[in-house]
């Protein structure tokens, strides 16, 4: 493809990150900031970060963030992903209500989705919040956005593809998993990273639903903050930045060094 | 129904830090904080639902025991202390009481504490449901415990438990949501009024009008509160905040709307709004002031000539408590002078103490924004906790006004 | 050649009613179905019911009065603003996050992958801290005025905090990322050739542009839409802490209903016709966009 350097588009790109990490930039320079309430810049300091590494509560609710963070990206992603193909591909009775059913989670307001949920968990099994009963939470809303990314992938997808796999003696599921699977990935990919997105930051629903020893960071946040003591939740955030950015980083080292022969094109098939 | 944020003390962090390591609170305990709405937000309802109806007090606090008091007898009384359970957890605003005042009761009753935190008082509501939850001891605001006393959610108090009830200043002996403090005790008051900066207006205010003042178009905020605020407007129309009268609601929602192009905002943040500088006058609880100071020193407070509102929190013990003596020695050594004055020096509260004034500290006491005179007090109303149909007129307005 | 066994195969799977086929989407219904579908049912009947004098609900005599009570035209200035903010953020975010979403996909070459996850790295951050982040950029003595007092081009600070403009700007911010990565998706997935075949036909790039690769991304832009227009319908922090006192959303309304009014059965009515409302415009919205790009 084309590699002449659109200078505009380019301008444009670097607008846009700059848009894009401005909030970042002023949350990681006040997390130096020698000032309890985050809002007047008072000077540097580095006592956030040190306090941070002893403050259990605050470190806690990450790990709790991160751990319904995996179980609802995990669970969700293969949910939303048979969902959005089996939209995108199959036309089968109910299809048209299946579809509605996709849109319903996205369209209840949180606080709706959230008390109805810890509703459903007391009448029926009497809990008042758990980590399970979380997970649950986080899954439900995050199955849809997963389903939508994933089917706008496998619209387009080539039905027969996955045939000529199979005519050439493929199984249906190694025609799958051979075939169609590597196409919808980026899709899937893309669901995931929304997926986890939605729960590392979710408040309302978490809020209704998670027991004791369920804080996650966004509620501890919520109820810190007024309190002044965010510039360790500024600090926690840098680090969180900080260390995305270096996986990052590490991730395109090691791609630049392999092999760059990948196709960037589906291979057609003649 | 008010969500203020609670006064600040010395240095909170240290104050809490020393909570837990002087007493080992698990940090599992103080995980177990803030904001979980959790529990039984519905189980309440759904109990109602179920027709379970409210649940009955469980043991009111039972009749002292035989055993002789434990190490330290009661400041006041001379009778036999019963001996207590040996824990008692307690759910508490965060950064709200002085750093001795567990101490200095674990000590003296050998009662080891569990002291959480919450920050939204609506959200411990939920937490703490029909009975408690598990909590044995909380803060709920004045203006809610009648309901919580007709739903059998607190239970009433055996006040031969609490001798020091005669540390009480004469106005808080009988209060009118809860008369003869049978189901709860006071424990600190406050007052709502305006917040101003003096570098930014042409003249000092003494008028809630200041707040419809065009001239600060733009920069003037009301609480995100409709009690509060329709009570500001009602106040200054001459009526009472808590009126029943619905043409007295209309007055006071045209009012409000006279002002609404004029609002920057409406927030319960009342530091932030003060302390960010778009905000020069605005709504605020008196004892915020300190902390607002803390940022910005030319943020001045007043309580509006036309009369203001003021509240109080109280401690109460949940009818699922399964320490009801320790509570009671608890909530008994809340009224203790000592500590009551440490409870005001450390979080800049006035308490309802009356013996506690020699101890506390001469700044606070002189301070009109926590500590007005008794003049402008009597001036002041008590806001009170409105039936469902008085509320909703109360509340539709407000919406109408926040829409339109 | 296709042996008759391979035909019955085909049909098979494209045909409707293909059972096989159709059982890949029942775990996640089945899952919808019992943690969504029931659960709501569960608060549909709370609408429906009523609140006692301590604030329980109370399910005995169940009627639309709730709903009566919400058809009330007070909300409606509410309502607007939710159904502008939504619209406005959705228009941005595809305005702005489409032209990225090109270039990443069209010159990122290797670095695709690390370009798109930088786009979302902010994102993973405190949601609350950032939108704090806006208002230290937006205030009264923030950033941004700061900056234009500095060079000049005013002398007294514009008020920016509390506004439309705070909002729409917030919420397109908070966005962006469920915008960018399906359109990414689509357009990464059109065949190269496809454009320069284009490009030749039409000689010029921005026919090619217009005439296949907007077109062939049009699932992408969709699944944004969807995903951008249906949140925002119902966000209610970011227009509260940016916006200001003019700027109350329908979202907001129902949160007070639940928390400060502890009125479960009247909000839970709110949000139901909140929800019908949503899927409504969302409806709308698609076919607006499906027509001005596909033509039909």
């Amino acid at each position: 493809m084309s590699r002449e350097r659109n200078p505009l588009l380019s301008l444009y790109a670097i607008l846009v990150y700059a848009f894009l990490f401005a909030p970042i930039v002023v949350l990681i320079i006040f997390s130096f900031n020698d000032s309890r309430r985050t809002f007047v810049w008072k000077g540097f300091t580095t006592e956030w970060y040190a306090r941070l590494v002893t403050n259990d509560d605050l470190l806690g609710a990450l790990a709790v963030t991160l751990q319904v963070a995996a179980v609802a990206v995990v669970v969700a992603t293969v949910l939303g992903t048979l969902l959005g193909l089996g939209l995108a591909r199959l036309r089968f009775r109910g299809r048209g209500s299946t579809e509605t059913l996709l849109l319903l989670p996205m369209v209840t307001p949180e606080i709706v989705m959230g008390l109805s949920l810890l509703l459903f968990f007391v009448a029926l099994f009497d809990t008042r919040g758990s980590f399970a009963q979380l997970s649950i939470a986080h899954i439900t809303f995050c199955v849809s956005f997963v389903a939508v990314t994933v089917r706008s992938r496998a619209v387009d997808l080539d039905a027969q593809l996955e045939e000529a796999a199979r005519d050439l003696g493929a199984s249906a599921w190694g025609a799958f998993r051979h075939v169609t699977l590597p196409l919808i990935a980026p899709g899937i990919v893309a669901g995931a990273l929304l997926a986890l997105s939605l729960s590392i930051d979710d408040y309302v629903v978490t809020a209704f639903n998670a027991g004791i020893g369920n804080t996650t960071l966004p509620l501890y946040i919520y109820s810190a903050i007024k309190f002044g003591v965010s510039p360790e939740i500024n600090a926690i955030s840098t680090i969180i930045v900080a260390i995305t950015a270096v996986a990052i980083l590490a991730a395109w080292r090691v791609g630049s060094r392999r092999d760059e022969t990948t196709p960037e094109t589906t291979p057609e098939i003649a | 129904m008010t969500h203020r944020t609670a006064g600040t003390p010395i240095d909170p962090e240290e104050a809490l830090r020393r909570y837990m390591v002087e007493h080992r609170i698990s940090r599992r305990a103080l995980l177990e904080q803030i904001s979980k709405v959790g529990a039984a937000a519905a189980l309440a309802p759904i109990i109602a639902a179920c027709g379970g109806g409210g649940a009955s007090p469980s043991a009111s606090a039972a009749g002292p025991s035989a055993a002789p008091g434990s190490p330290g007898a009661s400041t006041a009384a001379s009778t036999p202390v019963p001996s207590p359970e040996s824990e008692l957890i307690v759910y508490n605003w965060l950064d709200y009481i002085g750093p001795d005042v567990i101490p200095s009761f674990e000590d003296k009753y050998g009662v080891k504490v569990q002291y959480e935190l919450f920050d939204d008082i609506e959200v411990a509501y939920a937490k703490l449901g029909e009975d408690g939850n598990g909590y044995d001891v909380s803060f709920p605001i004045s203006v809610d415990v009648p309901r919580f006393r007709e739903a059998g959610t607190i239970i009433e108090l055996d006040q031969s438990l609490l001798p020091n009830l005669v540390n009480l200043g004469p106005e808080w002996a009988d209060p009118g949501y809860d008369p003869g403090n049978a189901y709860s005790v006071p424990y600190v008051w406050w007052t709502t009024g305006i917040g101003y900066d003096t570098t930014k207006l042409a003249e000092v205010p003494t008028s809630s009008k200041v707040l419809w003042d065009p001239r600060y178009a733009g920069h003037i905020s009301m609480m995100d509160d409709y009690q509060e605020t329709f009570g500001l407007a009602l106040i200054q129309l001459g009526y009472s905040a808590n009126t029943t009268d619905t043409a007295q609601l209309d007055e006071a929602l045209a009012l409000l709307r006279e002002a609404k192009p004029l609002l920057r905002t409406y927030s319960n943040d009342t530091v932030g709004t003060m302390v960010g500088g778009d905000v020069w006058v605005g709504m605020i609880w008196g004892s915020d002031l300190y902390q607002i100071q803390q940022e910005n020193p030319n943020i001045a407070y007043f309580i509006p000539e036309e009369g203001g509102v003021r509240g109080s929190d109280t401690a109460a013990i949940y009818s699922g408590t399964k320490h009801p003596i320790a509570a009671h020695l608890f909530l008994n050594h809340l009224l203790d002078a000592e500590v009551s004055a440490s409870n005001t020096n450390t979080i800049g509260y006035m308490g309802p103490n009356e013996a506690a004034k020699e101890l506390i500290d001469p700044v606070i006491l002189e301070d009109p924004s926590v500590n007005p005179t008794k003049a402008i007090l009597d001036n002041l109303e008590e806001l009170l906790d409105l039936p469902n149909a008085v509320d909703e007129e109360y509340l539709s307005r407000w919406q109408a006004l926040k829409a339109g | 050649m296709a042996a008759p066994g391979d035909a019955a195969r085909l049909d098979d799977r494209t045909s409707p009613g293909g059972s096989r086929g159709a059982l890949v989407v029942v775990p996640a219904v089945a899952w919808l179905a019992i943690f969504f579908l029931l659960p709501l049912a569960f608060i549909l009947v709370v609408s429906l019911g009523s609140r006692d004098e301590l604030g329980r609900i109370v399910l005995d005599q169940l009627s639309l009065e709730n709903y009566e009570q919400a058809f009330n035209p007070d909300y409606l200035p509410t309502l607007v603003n939710s159904l502008r903010y939504a619209a406005l953020t959705t228009i941005a975010s595809l305005l702005i996050g489409y032209p990225i979403a090109y270039w990443i996909s069209m010159y990122g070459g290797r670095r695709k992958g690390i370009l798109l996850l930088l786009v979302l790295l902010p994102f993973w951050t405190s949601y609350l801290i950032r939108t704090y982040a806006w208002m230290i950029i937006l205030r009264d003595n923030g950033i941004v005025n700061a900056g234009l007092q500095a060079v000049g081009l005013t002398s007294e600070p514009i008020i920016l905090l509390n506004t439309d403009l705070a909002v729409v700007l917030g919420m397109t911010y908070g966005f962006l990322p469920f915008t960018i990565l399906p359109i990414f998706i689509s357009i990464d997935r059109i065949d190269r050739d496809l454009v320069a075949a284009g490009r030749d036909l039409y000689a010029s790039g921005r026919a090619a542009f217009l005439h296949v690769t907007l077109p062939l991304s049009m699932p992408g832009v969709i699944a944004a839409t969807i995903l951008t227009f249906i949140p925002a319908m119902g966000d209610f922090v970011t227009p509260d802490l940016l916006g200001g006192a003019q700027q109350t959303t329908i979202a907001k309304i129902i949160q007070e209903r639940f928390l400060d009014g502890r009125d479960w059965p009247f909000g839970s009515a709110l949000g139901f016709i909140l929800i019908a409302i949503t899927m409504v415009g969302a409806f709308i919205a698609l076919r607006r966009v499906r027509r001005e790009v596909v033509g039909g």
